[in-house]
């Protein structure tokens, strides 16, 4: 366990020093306080606005990176030679990759709880501004603002670009950063599409149906991580509103670490069997 | 035996085409315990190779290595070595401490005890004065260094250094040829591969020499060194004084104080009128004696007489004149 931790500290470390990392934070930053200015044009849906665009910067900025960082993380180690170092040494091919893994997901967790200070504080600031009555009401309105629904929100988004970063590993494990970062981005944009996909493959059945029906089954469904807006149970949830529960949190947590490890465990697979020329 | 190879070969496939390259082609050899084994050979050869698959970093196509019993690539094995890579590459954005105590978590080195010899390994390998700067600001030599300190981190029995004497200026491998004997003073075996003969001659106790994927020679240099002269250097100076070629008496003397060359005699450089005298070079077989005897009478001096053995670099070349085939490394 102490060579997966050094292995995950490093990863994160180098995580830490990469001025892209930065930049691309930066931005998504300022996609979130940008709202507050969005929020200003909307008349009595200052909140609502700054909401939705802050959790769209954070799961767009997420994915991003985890794409970014997933797809460089072993190419890079290969490129740079630096794996010749360190696999000589008494850490097991599966350990290197699982650290790896684990110190993407500490820097992911990372930036994704920087990403929601930024908006809770933004949602504050407007709470503030926005709220009437005396310093008491103002309280309020603050509190309103960060509610129940956006810790949970950013958990889904964890659990969302936890797969993300598996699957772009599995691919660069055996392809170029550009190929696994194209694979990665197709994976994530069907995936969010896959209750739509399965519905197109009832209507339409045959061998296309029953193609386009295995392709959902397939694919991890990266749509179970943005629920706001579906019918969950019997309830229509939405983060400005009743929001998912806690059994929903778990079921998607359980479903998004199991594809994870057999995403993982493929790309562990490839990498054990691979010829360090 | 510490590190033992029997019949280990890779071929490799490239290309669209999945050529076949045979890098190496069936390679026998064993490494005592205490011992600096030279591991020899031209470009291309298939040294790294061979090296590759004794760390688990290649999979051999065909025979198998150990390491103090263990197989190659086992944890078991690699707990007992080292290994720096050729031209080896680091995280650039670690600092000579960081990287040592993460080598150091790698080899379950105790936290207090990876502080302790991250200290001692950067003290002995010179790198004091850059404890705190970042590996990408280290040159050539410097990463050399903290290459070896990364290979010692885990106290090693079997140290395996890959061209560790490359780029490195005079004073950077006389250092690191040093390290490479107080590593064999202290009972570490150490193996290491190289083209740089001059070293292999000043620290190895055996060699082995690959050529082509295959091994040609393996034992002690003086062994594998033939004894048999080849060739007779002799330096000669008209007589008639210290160096003064200008001299009267010189000048009477030059064009007749050397006897006629004996056959295959060459001059390599020099008249004996000049300073330096007349340097030739008499092969094998020749009257050195009564050469230098006609010489003498007709008043030249004898400056030098050396007889030139084989050299390891003579070794090298006729094991590597005689390759065969396409035996590069992809």
């Amino acid at each position: 366990m102490s060579r997966i931790l050094a292995v995950a500290r490093n990863t994160f470390r180098e995580a830490v020093r990469n001025k892209v990392m930065y930049s691309l934070m930066l931005f998504a930053m300022i996609l979130i306080v940008s709202a507050l200015a969005l929020g200003e044009l909307s008349v009595h849906e200052e909140r609502r606005m700054i909401r939705d665009v802050g959790l769209f910067g954070i799961d767009a900025f997420s994915v991003l990176i985890a794409i970014f960082v997933g797809v460089n993380l072993l190419y890079k180690e290969l490129s740079l030679k630096t794996v010749y170092t360190i696999l000589p040494k008494p850490i097991a091919r599966w350990e290197f990759v699982l650290g790896k893994w684990l110190g993407v997901m500490a820097t992911l967790v990372v930036q994704i709880v920087v990403m929601g200070a930024v908006l809770a504080l933004t949602l504050l600031v407007a709470g503030r501004d926005t709220g009437g009555g005396g310093p008491t009401d103002h309280g309020s309105d603050a509190l309103q603002a960060v509610d129940a629904a956006l810790p949970k929100a950013l958990w889904l988004f964890l659990m969302n670009v936890t797969i993300v970063t598996s699957v772009a590993m599995f691919f660069s494990s055996f392809t170029s950063p550009f190929l696994s970062g194209l694979f990665t981005l197709g994976i994530f944009v069907v995936g969010r599409q896959v209750p739509d996909l399965q519905q197109l493959a009832g209507h339409l059945g045959g061998g296309i149906g029953q193609l386009l029906g295995f392709t959902a089954r397939v694919l991890p469904n990266l749509h179970l991580f943005t629920p706001s807006g579906t019918i969950v149970g019997a309830e229509r949830v939405s983060v400005h509103g009743q929001f998912v529960g806690p059994a929903y949190l778990g079921n998607v947590t359980v479903y998004a670490l199991c594809y994870s490890a057999l995403v993982l465990g493929l790309a562990v697979l490839i990498f054990r069997r691979k010829d360090f020329v | 035996m510490v590190l033992r190879a029997e019949d280990l070969a890779k071929t490799f496939r490239l290309g669209f085409w999945r050529r076949r390259v045979e890098a190496v082609r069936g390679i026998s050899f064993a490494v005592r315990r205490g011992e600096i084994f030279g591991f020899l050979g031209p470009n291309g050869a298939g040294k790294t190779t061979t090296m590759k698959m004794m760390m688990g970093l290649i999979f051999p196509t065909r025979g198998r290595a150990e390491v103090l019993g263990h197989p190659v690539g086992s944890r078991a094995a690699k707990r007992r070595l080292g290994y720096l890579p050729e031209t080896p590459y680091f995280y650039e954005y670690l600092t000579p401490e960081e990287f040592l105590d993460f080598a150091g978590a790698l080899c379950d080195v105790p936290h207090p005890e990876r502080r302790r010899r991250a200290d001692r390994l950067i003290g002995r390998v010179g790198l004091e004065h850059a404890r705190g700067r970042p590996l990408r600001k280290f040159s050539k030599g410097m990463l050399q260094r903290i290459g070896i300190a990364q290979a010692l981190m885990g106290d090693p029995e079997l140290v395996v250094l890959d061209e560790p004497m490359t780029g490195l200026d005079p004073i950077g491998r006389k250092e690191i040829r040093d390290l490479i004997l107080e590593l064999r003073a202290e009972g570490k075996t150490v193996f290491f591969s190289t083209h740089i003969l001059p070293d292999v001659e000043t620290t190895c106790d055996r060699v082995a020499i690959v050529v082509a994927g295959r091994l040609r020679n393996v034992g002690p240099l003086s062994e594998l060194l033939s004894a048999r002269l080849l060739a007779t250097e002799v330096v000669l100076r008209s007589g008639g004084g210290e160096g003064s070629s200008t001299s009267a008496s010189a000048s009477a003397q030059r064009g007749s104080g050397l006897p006629p060359l004996p056959e295959g005699t060459r001059r390599l450089s020099g008249t004996e009128g000049a300073p330096g005298g007349v340097v030739l070079e008499m092969p094998a077989g020749i009257d050195v004696d009564r050469f230098l005897g006609a010489a003498l009478a007709r008043g030249a001096n004898i400056v030098s007489v050396t007889p030139r053995r084989e050299s390891l670099e003579d070794l090298f070349v006729r094991e590597a004149g005689a390759r065969e085939g396409p035996g590069a490394s992809p």
